[in-house]
């Protein structure tokens, strides 16, 4: 379901956030499992293209130093990603509020601001 | 639903946590114990964690294949076989014919700093929590 381009890409950028959410829910809980490594969900280069509803993949994120049992989840990566995450769903989810809030306005043919 | 996955996640990781609390106070409580059902003095015990696979509603049984967004559980309590430490207690009713006394090798700074870890895992988690709540009440408020 979706209005217009707009809408769609929106609503695949929540679903690329919260996918992202749930990966970042994991490294926090692995934090401290021996040999677990870091993983991030691959940013789509285009959510424009319908190619990002076949799901998009998680990846081993590189360039992480990795303790002596193995793990390499740095807890201050992830708290920065947990709250950027979320604060970009936070805005994409306003953008969606204003661009129904205009839909409805069109409906009421400009009465209701 | 991806987010709610999310959750139970972070519930699979406040449980492990949780249980290496309990591990590590069972160590704390049993520091001075001589005697157990096994003969001996406490040894003392530490856990150990494995990912598990995090499964909230039929979808994810089925990408379960796929072995993404592991949770985390407690794949086994294993026991520290160090010696024992003897202290010379004569009077003691355990002590051995030359008067020493076997005690559990239990380091209370060790555990100590243990208890912090596994404390500051768990508020991790919650934070996690918090943040995934937030972003679902978001999405609800676009039905109003």
């Amino acid at each position: 379901m979706s209005l217009d381009q707009t809408g769609l890409e929106l609503g695949r950028f929540l679903s690329y956030l919260s996918q992202r959410q749930e990966v970042i829910a994991s490294n926090i809980a692995n934090a401290d499992t021996p040999g677990y490594l870091t993983r991030d969900v691959e940013i789509p280069a285009d959510f424009s293209s319908a190619l990002f509803d076949a799901g998009s993949s998680v990846v081993e994120e590189p360039g992480l130093v990795s303790r002596n049992d193995g793990n390499n989840v740095s807890i201050d990566r992830e708290a920065r990603l947990l709250s950027d995450t979320s604060l970009k769903f936070n805005l994409a989810t306003q953008m969606i509020r204003a661009e129904l809030k205009s839909l409805r306005s069109a409906i009421d043919e400009g009465r209701s601001s | 639903m991806s987010l709610f996955t999310a959750i139970s996640i972070s519930a699979s990781g406040m449980e492990a946590q949780r249980s290496r609390a309990e591990i590590i106070t069972e160590n704390l409580a049993n520091a001075d114990t001589t005697r157990t059902p096994e003969g001996g003095p406490y040894k003392r015990k530490d856990t150990v964690f494995t990912t598990s696979p995090v499964q909230y509603s039929f979808t994810d049984v089925l990408s379960a294949a796929s072995g993404q967004n592991d949770g985390v559980a407690v794949s086994d309590v294993t026991i520290d076989d160090r010696e024992p430490e003897r202290r010379y207690m004569p009077g003691h009713p355990d002590a051995d014919p030359q008067g020493y006394v076997a005690f559990p090798r239990v380091n209370p700074a060790e555990e100590m700093v243990d208890l912090l870890s596994a404390s500051r895992g768990y508020q991790a988690n919650v934070a996690a929590i918090s943040a995934v709540k937030d972003m679902i009440a978001r999405s609800i408020d676009l039905f109003r």
